[in-house]
């Protein structure tokens, strides 16, 4: 057995039999191994939500690739502050934590991808704030301005987050969950223990049917509409299986008996009314086995005070009108471009570049 | 040795990257229409794709040195073919310098004879066997469809770069075969040599739109393996322009997305004592 060398990593030095160590799962001081795609829960995010890079992108949109590569490298050592991602990535290690407790020999973990249209030129930067705010996160793909879609199915991936609305709608266009993830407002402490999700109803965990119905015909109909077919499910939307396999993980703590405490808290928040066209709703979710652990209905009102009060983790709504509402009031809310809502162009949020817009060459987006 | 040459103008000098790939590779010898011209073979598409890089070299700077000088090279072909080989690639607009034809005991001679830089071929054992006689060898990949890509892609592995000299036995505890061990040395052994060429022609381009891409794939290491490699290569001059890091997850739908054609390899496939079964 050779001796172990101490020598760092990312120094341009051959790599230690301490790091190689590492990575060997009969090694005691080891780092735990990365599940295998098809087990784990994938979720794929984009170096611009995971971290603030409002200066650079400035950078790159002002004064190009070239300029914006070498600002990158030079503050090679300066790591990132953190972006809208960043407490919900932190609550999946934390429910992580708790899964190898419960079931060390289990994959079924979430596994965190850096999944970025960047070039590797910025690379070194990501992978030390990566290790300066030490996150999990051993898995990337820097695609260098080639697409993402082929590395997102490469994973096998559950959820993806970016900030470029373009990505998150080809990807959906494809039937990976996306959304596309703005900053709020102001920050909003939230727990660390607890993962909380909130989802919207329709053209988000169901598809935009009814939606449609509603934007064609009105609220009369859209209610008569609801209540004449309360008992035929939905048709599902882009989040569904997203809310599928935080139930089976949910599922794997109250078979330990953490059922009031379970560390996963799921919400449904919903324009609908649970006088009547909520009924339909739950009865949805109910027919494909699911449950959340909340149902909000609020017949109309704004969305923010009552997902100011839950302090999610991340809230998923089709329309801006909710995000915005959201984003003001501190919540992290993340726009799913799905369905019938999406005829409309948002109204006040500073959305990404997109493609054509101020880029002349090809569409090297950094995402 | 049997060697017929032929050669076709083309800027000659000692900075060319004298590229040797197998005929075998280029042209499908088992398919053939009436004329005689060969099918397409699993990497005709990488000579393409050299072609034009070569020709963006040439835009930058008329008398640019350091262009890729294709040779073909035929093993233990018959007459027959060898004709049909010159033909095939005449009517495809191939350009190919020269063409040896030699028995299967003479190819490193052959590669040594040429002062080859760079050998080519779908054939692992091929390969390793350049490399254990010097020669930076890499695979020639198949690619999964004829179309053109605008760019050709160099992949590198980011286990063999990170990894050194003194760390490459205890691989052994990770359950790799001496022979995988053995061909892990060889990968590692040419490579600097190699990776400092292809860096310097990278280097004539920008950024973005370039007709030249370097990739780095890390199969087993995860990120630190990763950044170990990226500053190794920066080092070395070769700029990465697409990296990933899979820590242990399968590379196969990776690579195939990725589509490289030449694919620097690091040995360590078919491990043995993990649940991977298959190729990895």
């Amino acid at each position: 057995m050779n001796p172990s060398r101490q020598r760092s990593a990312g120094q341009g030095d051959p790599l230690s039999l301490e790091k190689m160590k590492a990575a060997d799962p009969l090694s005691p001081a080891r780092k735990p191994k990365s599940p295998k795609p098809e087990n784990a829960i994938t979720i794929a995010v984009s170096s611009r939500v995971l971290f603030n890079m409002d200066v650079e992108q400035q950078i790159f949109e002002q004064k190009g690739m070239e300029e914006y590569l070498k600002y990158q490298v030079d503050h090679e050592t300066e790591p990132f502050a953190p972006g809208p991602a960043f407490p919900f990535i932190k609550a999946l290690e934390a429910v992580n934590a708790q899964l190898r407790d419960l079931y060390p020999e289990s994959e079924e973990l979430f596994d965190v991808v850096l999944m970025t249209n960047n070039h590797a030129h910025a690379g070194i930067r990501l992978i030390n704030s990566i290790n300066h705010h030490k996150l999990f996160v051993e898995r990337f793909c820097m695609t260098g301005g080639n697409s993402l879609i082929g590395y997102l199915k490469a994973y096998h991936t559950n959820l993806y987050l970016s900030a470029d609305s373009s990505k998150v709608r080809e990807a959906i266009d494809e039937g990976i969950a996306a959304a596309t993830m703005f900053s709020p407002e102001k920050v909003t402490q939230v727990s660390e223990t607890q993962l909380r999700v909130a989802f919207d109803g329709d053209a988000v965990l169901f598809s935009d049917e009814s939606e449609r119905i509603y934007k064609a015909q009105g609220l009369d109909k859209f209610f008569e509409h609801e209540q004449a077919h309360e008992n035929k499910p939905l048709d599902h939307g882009p989040l569904k299986g997203f809310l599928e396999v935080l139930g089976k993980l949910q599922r794997k703590f109250y078979a330990k008996g953490h059922r009031i405490d379970c560390p996963i808290r799921t919400y449904l928040v919903t324009a609908r009314s649970a006088a009547s066209a909520g009924s339909r709703a739950l009865k949805t979710l109910r027919a494909w086995g699911l449950e959340t652990d909340e149902a909000l209905f609020l017949a109309g009102a704004p969305k923010g005070p009552m997902l100011a009060k839950i302090k999610p983790h991340i809230f998923f709504d089709d329309q801006m009108f909710h995000i915005e509402g959201a984003a003001e009031l501190g919540t992290v809310a993340a726009h799913v471009p799905y369905g019938i809502a999406q005829k409309q162009p948002p109204k006040r949020m500073k959305d990404s570049v997109e493609p054509n817009s101020t880029q002349k060459g090809p569409q090297l987006l950094i995402n | 040795m049997d060697t017929e040459v032929r050669k076709t103008a083309i800027v000659k000098s000692d900075a060319m990257l004298v590229t040797a790939v197998s005929c075998y590779d280029i042209f499908d010898l088992h398919t053939q229409t009436e004329s005689g011209t060969l099918g397409k073979g699993a990497a005709f598409t990488f000579i393409k794709a050299v072609q034009a890089v070569n020709k963006r070299l040439a835009m930058h700077n008329e008398k640019e040195a350091l262009q890729f000088e294709l040779i073909l090279l035929g093993k233990d072909c018959e007459e027959q073919i060898k004709s049909n080989i010159f033909d095939s690639a005449k009517h495809y607009g191939l350009e190919i310098g020269r063409f040896y034809f030699c028995s299967r005991e003479d190819f490193i001679e052959t590669l040594k004879a040429n002062k080859v830089k760079l050998f080519l071929s779908t054939d692992r054992d091929d390969v390793y066997s350049a490399l254990k006689a010097g020669f930076p060898a890499a695979l020639l990949c198949q690619q999964v469809s004829q179309q053109i890509q605008d760019q050709l892609k160099v992949l590198f592995s980011g286990d063999l770069i990170a990894h050194s000299e003194d760390t490459i036995d205890s691989l052994k505890d990770l359950g790799f075969s001496d022979v995988q061990i053995q061909n892990f040395k060889a990968g590692k052994s040419c490579i600097r040599e190699f990776a400092m060429l292809i860096g310097e022609m990278r280097k004539r381009f920008g950024c973005e739109d370039s007709p030249l891409h370097i990739i780095l794939v890390t199969v087993w290491g995860s990120r630190d393996v990763s950044a170990t490699a990226l500053k190794t290569l920066r080092g070395w001059g070769l700029y990465v322009d697409e990296a990933y890091c899979l820590a242990g997850a399968p590379r196969s739908p990776v690579l195939t997305t990725v589509q490289p054609h030449i694919l620097w390899d690091d040995g360590l496939h078919f491990m043995k004592g993990t649940s991977h079964g298959g190729e990895q």
